[in-house]
């Protein structure tokens, strides 16, 4: 199922990206508020320039990190380089399968089973039935979700439903991994779990992307920083030169708070 | 997709006997009062007339449901959009599927209720396969184009019980196609459920042999609707992560 990649292998190229999307000021778009703004002449819509010229590659065997303010254009890259969003300008080259662990939970249907909710993921994520079979009890060990995983995702709690996420996201054995905001609801000791699985995915030449404002994971695991801000790549390098240059930048210092999944 | 079907219907408990009563009943209560509606109106009503109310009535249930569920199916699933790369058609694809296991228990009742209104069964029934073949391809075709007019305009959904009911008065179910005057032929010509449900009940209902002009304008309406449908959502379907 894993075609092995050599550590050093290109994984991802992200050349000059731009993304331009235009958004509603109006929360729904409707034919009633239309009518109603009809002859106003007030602007509906909003320009927002989320990501402009970003360059980035990633090799396999790395971790990168990917740090920056709210509203630097982290998840939306993440999004243009797991194929959600489309580019407005530049290209994203992806050689390899990727799984997507993003911010808002991996869109489970929360009136069906975890159990059903897994065999649908894997289903979407290009497995047959019977590799998922074969993995299930697997995952369902590494979310520690007990009987629960027989019970509808709406009685779940956050964190419950992050396990269950993150487990089916690290089980598919993706080439590539994006995993965004996404280990923060876990307890501590399944976060330390999970970074467990993290660093050994690193090991096994699979290349991963971590989104994170938790800077202690981020200098832990990672062995590649990227610092984006508003659309544009600031720095990248080493995980200790970037993130001391962004905190300095926030001039929050090296405080307890920033190191803590919060 | 055909697991994302069965789950939502195994959510919604439509794969247990008193959920597939429940599908049932509601089209079997609305063809029970429309029934004694058309007596008391028309003075009225036989054998033939109830069978033929009743099966049209699960037929155009068959696209209606297509059409309200497939309206809000990319709207509705806004986290799975904005976080996983999948064809999106996949989601209105799974509500047409969902009606279509909806209406498949509707087939043997109205056998029941054929037989025992003592009406004759006929080896021309067998030609019901291919309209509801039509009718599926239309609804998916609706249920597509209406999924992805509902990312821009979000109130589509408001206007679904007054289309779903227009639709319901001037087509063939409460009264026969052959009744309507040569007058009013223009609207035959414009509403898709026209040629639909007139096969429909003519094959299952009268044993009739299908006219096949009737068949060919349903058929045009039906690819017509599906290929205009898909091919708008297709071509906007990059857009929907920023738009949901």
């Amino acid at each position: 199922m894993f075609d092995p990649h050599k550590a050093g292998e290109i994984a991802v190229s992200v050349q000059n990206l731009g993304l331009i999307y235009k958004t509603t000021i109006d929360k729904k778009l409707s034919l009633s508020n239309r009518v109603k703004h009809l002859g106003r002449g007030t602007k509906q819509t909003r320009i927002v320039n989320a990501l402009d010229g970003v360059n980035l590659d990633i090799d396999y065997g790395n971790v990168l990190g990917v740090v920056g303010a709210n509203g630097a254009g982290k998840s939306t890259m993440m999004r243009v380089i797991s194929g959600i969003l489309p580019p407005t300008s530049g290209r994203v080259e992806v050689y390899g399968k990727v799984s997507t662990l993003l911010a808002l939970g991996v869109g489970f249907n929360k009136q069906l089973t975890g159990r059903e909710n897994v065999i649908l993921g894997g289903l979407a994520s290009g497995l047959s039935r019977d590799e998922i079979e074969s993995h299930f009890e697997e995952i369902a060990d590494f979310a520690e979700l007990g009987e629960a995983i027989d019970a509808p995702m709406r009685t779940y709690s956050s964190g419950m439903y992050a396990r269950l996420g993150f487990s089916v996201a690290v089980t598919v054995k993706p080439d590539i991994l994006i995993v965004d905001e996404a280990l923060s609801t876990g307890d501590a000791r399944f976060k330390e779990k999970s970074l467990a699985k993290l660093k050994e995915l690193r090991g096994d030449n699979r290349a991963l992307i971590l989104v994170s404002h938790a800077l202690g994971t981020i200098r832990d695991v990672c062995n590649d920083v990227a610092w984006l801000h508003k659309g544009k790549l600031i720095q990248r390098g080493m995980p200790n030169d970037v993130v001391d240059a962004y905190q300095e930048f926030l001039a929050v210092g090296k405080s307890a708070v920033v190191n803590e999944d919060v | 997709m055909n697991e994302y079907a069965k789950s939502e219907l195994h959510a919604s408990h439509f794969d247990s006997f008193f959920g597939q009563l429940w599908l049932i009943l509601n089209p079997l209560m609305l063809s029970a009062i429309y029934f004694v509606l058309i007596k008391i109106i028309a003075g009225s009503a036989d054998s033939t007339r109830y069978a033929h109310l009743t099966a049209c009535l699960f037929l155009f249930y068959l696209v209606s449901n297509a059409m309200n569920s497939g309206t809000k199916s990319v709207t509705s699933s806004e986290s799975l959009i904005l976080n996983t790369a999948f064809p999106r058609i996949a989601l209105p694809l799974s509500t047409t599927i969902v009606a279509f296991f909806k209406f498949l228990p509707t087939i043997p009742v109205f056998i029941i209720i054929k037989f025992s209104v003592g009406l004759p069964f006929d080896w021309n029934m067998l030609w019901g396969f291919l309209v509801i073949f039509i009718a599926l391809i239309f609804g998916l075709g609706v249920a597509i184009l209406i999924s992805a007019a509902n990312v821009y305009v979000r109130d589509i959904s408001n206007f679904l019980p007054y289309l779903n009911r227009t639709l319901l008065y001037i087509s063939p179910v409460l009264f026969e196609a052959s009744s309507v005057s040569d007058q009013l032929a223009f609207f035959k010509n414009i509403n898709p459920f026209f040629p639909i449900l007139d096969s429909w009940s003519r094959v299952m209902v009268r044993n009739e042999s299908l006219i096949w002009g009737d068949v060919a304008k349903a058929a045009i309406w039906a690819f017509g609707t599906f290929l205009i449908g898909t091919y708008l959502f297709l071509s906007r379907e990059r857009e929907f992560a920023v738009r949901v």
